[in-house]
C-alpha cells in the first residue's frame, strides 16, 4: 500500500547570506584598482590588436598626450604626467626623477606607457619619443583599447 | 519601585543581504579592473651610439603615412591596410625566394615612417597590423592563433619556452622613422 508520506518542508537557511555577500565584497574591493586620475587631457586611445599584456605593473609610468580639457589653457595638444601638464623638454627630467624612483637593477627596465588621444598629431608624439631616447628609457608601450 | 523587565531588542539582520548586494553591485559597476594593455615597442638608441645600418632594399619593406593619413606602401598609393597583413607575412618569410621580398627573416626590416602631420591613429593601425602579421608567424610556428601566443606569460617557464620557440630565428625588426620636417 502506498503511503503517502508527509514531508516537512526543507527550507534554506539564509542566515550566511550576508557573510557570503560581504566576503564577495570584500574581494572585490581589495582586488580592484581604482583607475589613475586624469583631468588634464581628453582621451581616447586608439583601438588595436596586437596587443600585449604587461606583467610588471611597477615598472609603468605614464605619459598622457591629448587636448586640455580645461579650455582656458588652449586648445593646443599638450603633455600630462601624473595629472599635471608639463613641457616637452621637461619630459627628461620627468623620466630620471621617475628612474629615481626604481631599484637600481631595474632602472633600465622602466617602461613608458604612452596614452595619446587617436588624434594627436605623430610630430608631438615623435618629440616625447625623442626626449625618452634621451633619457635612456626606450621601452614604449602604446595604450589601446581592443578591437571588436 | 517595580524593576521593569525589558525585552532583549534585536535587529533585524534580515535586510543585512540586501545592503551587502547593493554595495557590492555598486563596486562591480564601478571598478574597472585595471589591465596594462598595448602595443609594445623598443625605441632605437641615441644617434650617437647608434651603428647606422646599410639595410638593403629588398630587405626593407616601407610603409609611409603623410599628413593626409594616405598610406604608401613599398611605393604604391593605399587607402587602407587590407591585406597588409599577409603582405608582411609574405615578406617576412620569403627566404628569398621572391628576389623582390626580403633575403631572410632576420634581415627583414619593416619600416614605418610617418609625418608630423599624420593622426596617431593611423600610425598605430599600421603599427599593429605589422605586429599581427609577427605575432601569426609566430604563433603559426608553435601551433596556436596569434590571440592565443600573443596572451602566453613570460613569467611561466612552459610559456616562456613557446614564446622564445615561435620567436627563434625572427626577429620582429620595425623600424620607426623619425618623421619629415617637412612634407
Amino acid at each position: 500500500m502506498i503511503r503517502k508520506k508527509t514531508r516537512a518542508k526543507a527550507e534554506i537557511s539564509t542566515a550566511s547570506l550576508p557573510d557570503i555577500v560581504f566576503l564577495l565584497l570584500f574581494f572585490f574591493m581589495v582586488s580592484a584598482t581604482i583607475k589613475p586620475m586624469n583631468d588634464q587631457v581628453k582621451l581616447t586611445t586608439p583601438k588595436a590588436q596586437a596587443m600585449t599584456k604587461i606583467n610588471r605593473k611597477e615598472l609603468i609610468r605614464e605619459i598622457i598626450i591629448g587636448k586640455p580639457i580645461n579650455r582656458e589653457v588652449g586648445d593646443q595638444e599638450v603633455i600630462s604626467v601624473d595629472n599635471r601638464v608639463i613641457k616637452k623638454e621637461q619630459l627628461t627630467q620627468w623620466v630620471m626623477e621617475q628612474k629615481e624612483t626604481l631599484p637600481e637593477n631595474l632602472k633600465d627596465q622602466m617602461i613608458i606607457v604612452i596614452k595619446a588621444d587617436e588624434y594627436v598629431k605623430m610630430g608631438l608624439v615623435d618629440d616625447v619619443q625623442e626626449e625618452l631616447k634621451k633619457a635612456n628609457a626606450r621601452k614604449v608601450v602604446y595604450r589601446t583599447t581592443p578591437k571588436l | 519601585m517595580k524593576l521593569k523587565k525589558r525585552e532583549v531588542q534585536e535587529i533585524n539582520t534580515g535586510s543585512m543581504a540586501d545592503i551587502a548586494f547593493l554595495l557590492l553591485i555598486f563596486f562591480l559597476v564601478s571598478t574597472t579592473i585595471l589591465q596594462e594593455k598595448g602595443v609594445s615597442l623598443k625605441l632605437p638608441p641615441e644617434p650617437e651610439d647608434q651603428e647606422i645600418a646599410e639595410i638593403h632594399d629588398r630587405n626593407m619593406y616601407k610603409i609611409l603615412v603623410n599628413s593626409s593619413n594616405q598610406y604608401l606602401i613599398e611605393d604604391q598609393r593605399r587607402d587602407n591596410l587590407i591585406g597588409l597583413r599577409e603582405e608582411v607575412k609574405a615578406f617576412v618569410m620569403n627566404n628569398s625566394i621572391d628576389p623582390t621580398l626580403s633575403v631572410s627573416p632576420e634581415k627583414a626590416t619593416i619600416s614605418i615612417k610617418t609625418s608630423r602631420g599624420t593622426d596617431y591613429k593611423y600610425f598605430i593601425a599600421v603599427l599593429d597590423e605589422v605586429k599581427e602579421a609577427y605575432y601569426e608567424i609566430y604563433g603559426a610556428r608553435v601551433g596556436m592563433s596569434s590571440e592565443d601566443y600573443r596572451a602566453l606569460d613570460l613569467d611561466k617557464p612552459v610559456e616562456r619556452d613557446l614564446i622564445s620557440r615561435g620567436k627563434d630565428g625572427i626577429p620582429m625588426n620595425i623600424s620607426i622613422a623619425q618623421p619629415e620636417k617637412t612634407l
